[in-house]
């Protein structure tokens, strides 16, 4: 077992783990800090894949960024226990039940898609991942939508001023 | 010497290095703390820390072993892990921006080549923005777990200060990116080795740096956090001992890697100006840029104490409007001026 | 290309309108003169008179429909803001912002109507989406608008989820964002020799769909949003901006040739989530005493005639589409900028409107038949065609007779409103005083409609030469 599968086994362990830990804690608080960990599970991943870019990325606008909003909104919410709403308990069995044949179905198909069957992940080559690769790929075939997503962002902001203002 | 698929040699030379460098880092912001004082204490024309030692120099490891020494209290409500988690957090991000900066040059080992520098990745810089962006988390979780309200008003201030300014940090490097072509921190300075330094292309994208550096280490005029006359003490008000240590220390160690980064990216790192190019016997080149670098980042610290005790600090909503209507657009313009020059420069273009 | 720009910079041209005018009502008409040139520079491409060319490495495609398609969804929109322009001015204090923000939006059904590969469409859903999250919320001292809005959002984030997980599965078993793949068209044509990883994309993919459509049981959103949202931002969203859902759902799974449409595993699906779409906004429609909440229901039955176009791909499809969206789109438009115009939106509101404002009450009359499909207007042959499609697409006639049935559960609610306005005493009362310019805008709308339904080939005419 070479270093890499270690590592490989070691990062899937902790960010399936940490994933139930966001479902499974009572405190949110808890729940944000739980799914820090899993943004850099995967981002380890992304590094074994030799996508380092990507792998950055990923900690500073999901770590770094988008979770400090979270937590920022979290810790300003009132969390007394009187005042949560309680759940129903058919509810909660009716989510777990749907939601578990929704991955049973997906396990099994994983399990059985000939297009997945005896390939495994490129690690530690490639280099598409690699910033050069990245830039020069979403500058020339990929520019359009590169361009356009501006669009998108603009009417974020845009939103995000018309919300905001008084 | 592979066992494991493993370079064990590789292994054990970068954890020396980074062994040296985190202690180096701690003797640093040690000194630090004291250098602040007697900087202080000069601008105000009086005598300073003079007791412990000749000239106050054992001041700090009293000052260190007081902090050691004093009784550890967590409040009753406070939540308990995190309130221990926090300070942990803070001390960590600290320390693990230094691994990307090259420390000097290249010295040889036992016949082995080694880099002063613990990683070369390629995509240093952001690296130091994502380790950056989580230094926020030990503020933040410490003043919440705290369960003091004063506590949490400073960590949200902190919080949405350090983001505000990173996105003006980050855009003022992009300039400076565009110019480099490279993100990787070695890169950057061998490319200023013999030649120009950074900040002669980009003194706009430099003071921008400077101010947001100043920004997210909560030095002055930007210490809205800790202050004291709106919040008591700051996000660190319940903590004592040494948690209390970490968060001080840790706030002194964010100052000296800013400070690493910005010779790197802008004054030419362990670069001497027509000295470390000329320089022939291998290993003195990288032991004068040790010190070379030492003497920049030493100058930086000294530039931010000097601002620290000159300048009053800024009501809240002039350090929002400041970053977000004043650091963002100027950064953007820069990158837009810098990106004309590059194309002018490619393209040879003559009006 | 040119509707995408063009689209992009009169959002920015909005934008800049807001600081520069002090004036609001003169956004208004800077806002219609931007949709004129939008109009005009669509129709140059169309007639290929003069395009802005830009290499798009095969990720957007031009076609005569998406171009047709995008002429009709600027018309419906040069109506929306004739006629709820004022209305837009009263809903809140950003008035430039958001026409900037609808103008982003018809830059999301630019690029739906042309998208050539995944990448594309996604983008496109997104850009119409997020403007519309916003304008769900403008209202921002009501509760309910705010509400609306969160439930929008968190629906709409869900479901763009489950369509980016669906785009991943489909990267994976091609390697590429294209849709020409053999693997995709097989995908598409039925399950077989597909691997497992297209088919299930294409599952989540349609599961997403059909939520941003509002079909049956992905439809929970749609009243609640469509009710607490100002109500000349729900006439958008109920018009335009699902017509272009629907269209860019067709170019999705069927209109990449006439060989190609949806196989019998497919065909199934769609049947079950067609009655359903069917069976709950009209029996729920029935039940509602709001006309708002009435209309946020009757959307979603008219969402089930609409997949009919996806149920069947031949020929008809594409004329049915056109049409269905011409005119449902203008007749709804109407509907809701009387509706804004109302002091009350309950049924008994409506109560002799006949009497106070004649023409708003025949005007509406038009609508409401059109609506519900009958002869002579332009809805009877929307429904006309989509079900003639699903008729010579064979082997479906019990869907047929199954939607003409709830077709004749429509007119009965419709026709409630109709009764109120005639044959109720009661004084309806509008909000605002009723302009002369407003009466003949709606009186020139309602003769659209009327044209369409008696001479169906005047609009498709315009797509054919």
């Amino acid at each position: 077992m070479a270093i890499t599968h270690i590592i490989f086994w070691f990062l899937t362990a902790l960010a399936l783990v940490s994933a139930l830990m966001v479902l499974l804690s009572k405190n949110p608080v808890y729940s944000v800090l739980w799914l820090i960990a899993v943004f850099f599970a995967i981002s380890g991943h992304y590094i074994l894949l030799n996508a380092q870019f990507l792998a950055i990325v990923n900690m500073i606008v999901y770590a770094g960024a988008i979770m400090v909003l979270f937590l920022f909104v979290i810790m300003l919410m009132n969390l007394d226990k009187e005042t949560e709403p309680q759940k129903d308990i058919w509810m909660k069995v009716a989510g777990v039940i749907s939601g578990g044949c929704l991955l049973i179905q997906l396990v099994r198909l994983a399990k059985d898609a000939p297009e997945m069957v005896n390939k495994t992940a490129l690690l530690k080559t490639g280099s598409i991942g690699l910033i050069e690769n990245l830039g020069k790929v979403l500058f020339s075939d990929y520019v359009v939508p590169f361009e356009i997503s501006s669009v998108l962002f603009l009417s974020a902001m845009v939103g995000a001023v018309v919300i905001g203002k008084k | 010497m592979t066992i494991l698929a493993l370079d064990w040699f590789l292994l054990i030379e970068k954890l020396i290095l980074i062994a040296i460098i985190i202690f180096a880092s701690l003797g640093v912001a040690l000194y630090t703390t004291f250098a602040e004082r007697k900087v202080a204490a000069i601008l105000q024309d009086r005598p300073g820390p003079n007791r412990a030692g000749p000239f106050g120099l054992l001041q700090p490891l009293a000052d260190g072993l007081k902090l050691i020494t004093k009784e550890e209290i967590i409040p009753t409500h406070a939540n308990k892990w995190l309130f221990i988690l926090g300070p942990g957090l803070a001390m960590t991000a600290a320390l693990m921006t230094c691994a990307v900066v090259p420390w000097g040059g290249t010295i040889e080992v036992l016949g082995h080549q080694v880099d002063l520098q613990i990683a070369d990745v390629n995509i240093g810089i952001l690296y130091v923005f994502a380790v950056v962006s989580m230094g926020v988390y030990g503020v933040m979780i410490g003043g919440w777990a705290s369960n003091n309200k004063f506590s949490l008003m400073a960590a949200l201030r902190a919080a949405s200060q350090a983001i505000s300014y990173e996105l003006a940090m980050g855009l003022s490097l992009i300039a400076l990116l565009m110019v480099t072509g490279s993100l990787s921190l070695r890169t950057i300075v061998e490319q200023q080795v013999g030649h120009v330094w950074n900040i002669v292309y980009q003194p706009l994208g430099f003071l921008i740096f400077f101010i947001c550096a100043l920004a997210e280490c909560n030095r002055t005029p930007f210490d809205l956090p800790e202050a004291e006359n709106e919040l008591n003490f700051g996000y660190h008000q319940e903590y004592s001992s040494m948690k209390l240590g970490f968060y001080l220390f840790s706030e002194y160690i964010n100052m000296f890697i800013s400070s690493t980064i910005m010779a790197t990216m802008f004054f030419g790192g362990y670069d001497l100006p027509f000295v470390t190019s000329h320089l022939s016997i291998p290993g003195t080149a990288a032991i004068v840029g040790i010190v070379v670098l030492m003497a920049k980042v030493v100058m930086f610290i000294f530039l931010f104490m000097w601002i620290r005790w000159t300048i009053p600090r800024f009501r809240y909503d002039q350090l929002m409007d400041l970053g977000w209507k004043k650091m963002i657009p100027l950064a953007l313009a820069n990158m837009l001026v810098t990106g004309f020059f590059i194309l002018w420069h490619q393209n040879n273009w003559h009006f | 290309m040119n509707a995408i720009i063009l689209s992009a910079l009169c959002g920015v041209v909005m934008m800049f309108s807001g600081i520069l005018l002090k004036n609001k009502s003169a956004i208004k008409y800077v806002a219609i003169a931007a949709l004129l040139v939008l109009i005009i520079g669509n129709l140059f491409q169309f007639y290929g008179i003069y395009t802005i060319d830009i290499d798009s490495k095969g990720l957007l495609s031009f076609d005569r429909t998406g171009l047709f398609f995008n002429t009709i969804i600027f018309v419906a929109t040069l109506a929306y803001f004739i006629l709820s322009g004022s209305d837009i001015e009263r809903a809140g204090p950003d008035v430039a912002e958001y026409f900037a923000l609808i103008f982003f939006v018809l830059c999301g059904v630019t690029i739906l109507t042309s998208f050539n590969g995944l990448l594309m469409f996604f983008i496109g859903i997104e850009i119409l989406s997020i403007p519309l999250y916003i304008l769900t919320g403008s209202d921002k001292k009501n509760l309910k608008s705010n509400e609306a809005s969160l439930k929008y959002f968190l629906m709409g984030s869900f479901s763009t989820g489950i369509l980016l997980m669906g785009i991943t599965l489909i990267y994976g078993a091609t390697g590429s964002f294209g849709l020409q793949s053999t693997t995709i068209k097989s995908a598409v044509t039925g399950f077989s020799s597909a691997g497992i990883l297209a088919p299930v994309g294409l599952v989540l993919l349609f599961i997403s769909m059909c939520f941003k459509v509002s079909a049956a049981p992905f439809h929970f959103w749609a009243p609640d949003v469509y009710d607490g949202a100002p109500s000349v931002f729900t006439s958008f969203m109920a018009t335009i901006v699902k017509a272009a859902g629907f269209f860019a759902f067709i170019k999705l799974f069927a209109a990449k040739s006439e060989d190609f449409g949806p196989g019998p595993a497919w065909k199934l699906i769609l049947f079950v989530i067609i009655v359903a779409t069917l069976f709950i906004g009209n029996i729920t429609a029935v039940f509602q005493q709001s006309v708002k909440r009435m209309l946020a229901y009757s959307s979603i039955a008219q969402a089930g005639f609409m997949l009919f176009a996806l149920y069947s791909t031949n020929d008809f499809t594409k004329d049915g589409i056109l049409l269905y969206t011409a005119a449902y789109s203008f007749a709804t438009i109407g509907i809701f900028s009387i509706l804004t115009k109302m002091e009350d939106y309950s049924l008994d509101g409506f109560n002799g409107l006949s009497k106070s404002q004649p023409v708003l009450a025949f005007t509406n009359t038009v609508f409401f038949l059109s609506l519900s499909g009958i002869p002579l207007t332009a809805g009877f042959f929307a429904k006309y065609y989509m079900l003639a499609s699903a008729i010579k697409g064979g082997g479906s006639l019990s869907l047929v007779i199954i939607a003409v049935l709830f077709a004749a559960v429509s007119v009965y609610y419709y026709f409630k409103v109709i009764q109120a306005m005639y044959f109720k005493e009661g004084v309806a009362a509008t909000n605002t005083p009723i302009t002369g310019n407003f009466k003949v805008a709606l009186i020139v709308l309602a003769a659209i409609i009327v044209i369409l339904g008696i001479y169906p080939t005047a609009l498709l005419g315009f797509y054919y030469f």
